[in-house]
């Protein structure tokens, strides 16, 4: 029995795009406002969620082809990669480093390697939400 | 529809390259020049002028947020009645519309004027399924239906 989702396949479509976008907001928006690496995360898993639930597992497998596994291993080396930086120019364990550069589309912009570190938490919270729920729904 | 855009961006660009003054202000100059070239020139687009679409775009928002204000205030009597003297019923409307997001659209607008709910699109896409919460008056609601929300989907749509 297969019924006619059109009205939702079509409205998940549209949103993931605006969940996702939002998504990418609250990441870096998480330096001076509430947000971050983990929010975002979360935020995104559930767009891709959306998805899965408007269509079906395999469908959305075949749009996304990521293996979540790798995510979180590149989150994990990414967060660690951050973090072991310093200790290369003889400074502590995590200490981070900013600068203000002139970029030439955005202006005078602040690079922190805080952002990189919360990239990593972001691919983490993405890969191990993904996972968990990718395998309960595989499970027949 | 989408060329005519592309080339009225065009056109905006090109303005801006030949006064040598990236401002904003000289884009939306000669993004204006750009729209009244293109609707000079419009026997040579086969398609419709796109400005003609967003006007129909303009013109079903405003329909819909009328449609709204009448449709809950007409609400708001049944509730205040004293007496329920309510026929709830289901019935199947036939569509014209094809497109995914032309079915989506209209359901969205019948489910969110109240007294309207659609609970179904039929496997062909070719019907709705709608539950009503007064059925003395169905061929009227499938009237007000038909000359609003679906002539100006229409509207928007046709090419």
């Amino acid at each position: 029995m297969k019924t006619n989702d059109v009205i939702i396949q079509f409205t998940a479509k549209l949103v993931f795009f605006m969940i996702f976008f939002y998504a990418v907001h609250i990441f870096f928006a998480g330096h001076y406002t509430p947000g971050g690496g983990f929010v975002g995360g979360l935020v995104t898993a559930s767009a891709i969620v959306l998805l899965i639930v408007a269509f079906d597992l395999k469908t959305v497998q075949t749009i996304l082809p990521i293996n979540y596994i790798y995510m979180v291993a590149s989150g994990l080396i990414l967060a660690l990669g951050t973090a072991a930086i310093s200790m290369f120019a003889g400074k502590p364990f995590f200490t981070h480093y900013f600068d203000y550069y002139n970029l030439p589309i955005l202006g005078k912009t602040s690079l922190h390697t805080a952002a990189l570190f919360d990239l990593g938490v972001y691919l983490v919270v993405v890969g191990v939400t993904m996972t968990i729920i990718q395998t309960i729904g595989e499970d027949e | 529809m989408s060329f005519q855009i592309l080339l009225n961006l065009f056109l905006a660009f090109l303005w801006m390259f030949l006064s040598s003054n990236y401002s904003v202000s000289r884009f939306i100059i000669g993004y204006l020049l750009g729209l009244v070239v293109i609707v000079a020139l419009r026997k040579f687009f086969k398609s419709r002028l796109y400005i003609d679409r967003v006007w129909a775009v303009i013109k079903l928002s405003v329909l819909f947020i009328k449609e709204l204000i009448l449709a809950n205030v007409s609400v708001l009597t049944l509730v205040l009645k004293p007496k329920l003297e309510l026929q709830p019923a289901f019935f199947k409307y036939e569509t014209k519309l094809t497109e995914e997001w032309e079915i989506t659209l209209l359901s969205s607008l019948i489910t969110l004027t109240p007294g309207t709910v659609v609970v179904h699109v039929s496997d062909d896409s070719k019907s709705l399924f709608i539950h009503v919460i007064d059925s003395n008056d169905i061929d009227e609601t499938i009237d007000s239906i038909k000359n609003s929300f679906e002539k100006a989907i229409l509207e928007v749509s046709r090419s």
